[in-house]
């Protein structure tokens, strides 16, 4: 397994190079990296002539490329075009903030639906799996950011019938809080539920589709006639088949939700990677993108070898030596 | 003779489906004494398989349905017992080998692992390190080679006769009063199915037990039986020894399948197949079942009006036919056609 981990790491390599010529190629046929500070009045040509000095802007695309390889790798992804300011220190705050959401949510999001995905093919065509089945094509199909809304609206309303603070609907905290721990999770819930549903919802599909599979298979049938207890054979022999195709799933979107969940960000005001990735955009601030794009790519990369490792935890099938 | 080990009486197994009531298994009955083989033979959905499943709880209900029956394991019926005390009698006292072993093993457990849960769920007080042993002999005596390292590979790293080898070990670990074999050789290459067919051998003298043998091949039965069942559309057409069935038959389904069997001995002859198709078992054919596709039944009223019984044609010889002594005079025409002889 050691050295399994270790040879997908040195594969990462290429692809992380590859990533690169990708993201800075792409993003110089796009556009001019500093257009949109061109096109702003207040800043002198001058400063402009000096970012194109400090950027190289005017030597030739592969060079600027080097240049800004050098950036990424060995100087934390440089400065920002307009103020010079180091892009890093705002940006691993996003990522930290990110994760917090991102983690729990899908923390619980994975947790719940391992469990409603079983009950529901364990009672096949149940009231519960009837209501699931309902509750999870409400989640696949209400827009995100609406549903947000009414989470929002319901905590103001709330608010203020009882004068009582339940849940924040903005921000990551407030200013000068009593307990900061507390003040930090009544911040956190509703985000996390705006998450945490709609990957609810995809999951427990699949793990029940997965479930009811495994579980009308030959194996299991074979557990049975063994005499195992019937919870064991659902728990033991039939859940750890079931959970390959909904680990894939779930680990390779969680790669991509850590580029930031944009949506919800932005409606609960939350300063991770999407916010971050829209505030650049609007402000033009191309480096600060391509800083984004990156690290996002290197969430991708790393999800797929958590979902690589775990594979080969629950299926021996899959070797890797 | 002693008393059977189990006993199947009157067995009735519906399932409901869009399509309509599938009557799997219509009214059987066959006993199994200890130590013999019983031969339960019939084509794709005769109800062979359905039969002993139910039996033993395996089937789904619903939409499966035991409508009628009893099912005698050493005289208590065990038909519609509760999960918990059937689940004592699974594998401990009845063991199941089933049709493909490909599939059978659950592919992310160690084999070793499989065999000795179905020790250590029947004996609270057995110890892992005991488990391991028992089941490193097991798989020593249905001839897995290495057992020690066998023990800790995935079914994946066995072959298909091999794996086969596992799931007898494991039907044969708490020695069973009754071993079930579901079409044990119907996945397997013809060079691994007479080896498998050495170590169900193997397994019935190990434990003792009755065994039951389904199987749709006529070979296995000739090889392994000492009594036959016949089943067709989800009855019970014939039953006798082995010998008399084969060379006496008394029903005309029963001929046909061995008409329809290659011989490798004598001049090459034609096959002469049943003609026809299985009647759908949601909607039977009135009277017998077997009379669209019966050579003697042609044209006669009684035939297509009443559903014959299983009597006594011989001694110990049974049949559900109207006309059990004319499959002697038909055997011979056909013989005549095809140059074969029953």
């Amino acid at each position: 397994m050691g050295t399994f981990i270790a040879r997908r790491l040195l594969y990462s390599i290429p692809v992380l190079l590859a990533a690169t010529i990708l993201v800075f190629f792409g993003m110089t046929a796009v556009t001019d990296p500093i257009s949109q500070i061109r096109l702003q009045p207040n800043v002198s040509q001058q400063t402009i002539q000096n970012i194109i000095d400090r950027k190289h802007l005017d030597e030739p695309v592969v060079v600027q490329y080097g240049f800004w390889l050098r950036d990424v790798f060995f100087n934390q992804f440089g400065n920002t075009a307009l103020g010079d300011q180091p892009i890093w220190p705002d940006l691993s705050r996003a990522i930290g903030n990110t994760m917090q959401l991102v983690f729990i949510s899908e923390l619980i999001a994975v947790v719940l639906a391992v469990v409603l995905g079983v009950f529901s093919a364990k009672k096949q065509y149940s009231f519960f799996d009837y209501a699931t089945t309902t509750i999870s094509f409400f989640g696949f199909s209400v827009p995100i950011f609406w549903f947000a809304l009414i989470l929002q609206a319901l905590a103001t309303w709330f608010f203020l019938e009882t004068g009582f603070r339940l849940f924040y609907t903005f921000g990551q905290s407030s200013f000068a809080p009593e307990n900061a721990f507390i003040d930090r999770i009544q911040h956190m819930v509703l985000p996390i539920v705006t998450l945490s549903y709609v990957s609810i919802a995809t999951y427990s599909r699949y793990q029940r589709a997965s479930m009811l599979e495994v579980l009308h298979s030959d194996y299991v049938r074979t557990a049975r006639a063994k005499g195992v207890k019937e919870r064991v054979v659902t728990m033991k022999h039939a859940l750890r088949n079931a959970l390959i195709p909904v680990v894939t799933i779930a680990a390779l979107s969680f790669g991509a939700v850590l580029g930031g969940a944009v949506i919800t960000e932005t409606i609960f005001a939350w300063p991770g990677m999407g916010k971050f990735f829209i505030d650049a955009l609007i402000r033009g601030e191309v480096y600060t993108l391509m800083a984004w794009l990156m690290v996002t790519a290197v969430a991708v990369i790393l999800a797929n070898l958590v979902a690589d490792i775990v594979y080969g935890w629950l299926d021996p099938r899959i070797r890797y030596d | 003779m002693t008393e059977p080990v189990l006993s199947i009486r009157d067995l009735v197994v519906e399932f409901d489906t869009t399509d309509g009531v599938v009557h799997a298994v219509d009214g059987v009955s066959y006993d199994v004494h200890p130590g013999e083989t019983m031969g339960v033979v019939g084509e794709s959905g005769s109800g062979k398989s359905v039969t002993v499943m139910a039996a033993l709880g395996l089937i789904q209900i619903p939409p499966g349905r035991i409508v009628n029956g009893e099912v005698l394991y050493k005289g208590r019926n065990i038909l519609g017992l509760d999960e918990d005390e059937l689940r004592k009698i699974r594998n401990k006292e009845i063991a199941m080998i089933f049709q493909d072993p490909m599939t059978s093993l659950n592919p992310v457990f160690k084999v070793g692992d499989q065999i000795a849960e179905a020790l250590l769920v029947h004996d609270d007080k057995l110890t892992d390190d005991a488990a391991r042993k028992r089941t490193v002999d097991l798989l020593e005596m249905v001839g897995v080679p290495n057992p020690d390292r066998r023990f800790d590979q995935y079914p994946h790293e066995y072959s298909g006769g091999m794996r086969q080898r596992a799931m007898i070990a494991m039907a044969m670990a708490n020695q069973p009063s009754v071993l079930i074999a579901d079409e044990p050789t119907t996945a397997l290459d013809v060079t691994i199915q007479a080896q498998v067919l050495e170590v169900m051998k193997v397994a019935a003298e190990e434990t003792g037990a009755g065994t039951v043998m389904i199987t749709h091949d006529l070979g296995v039965v000739a090889e392994m039986a000492d009594r036959v069942t016949v089943m067709y559309a989800g009855r019970v057409v014939e039953s006798g020894t082995v010998d008399e069935i084969f060379h006496n038959p008394k029903h005309p389904y029963t001929l046909g399948l061995m008409m329809s069997l290659p011989r490798v001995t004598g001049e090459m002859q034609k096959l002469l197949p049943i003609p026809g198709n299985p009647p759908s078992v949601i909607s039977l054919p009135p009277g017998c079942a077997f009379h669209p596709r019966c050579r003697m039944s042609e044209g006669r009223e009684l035939c297509r009006t009443k559903v014959p019984e299983l009597v006594e044609a011989s001694p110990g010889h049974m049949s559900a036919c109207h006309f059990p002594d004319e499959v002697a005079i038909e055997a011979k025409r056909e013989a005549s056609v095809t140059g074969l002889e029953v």
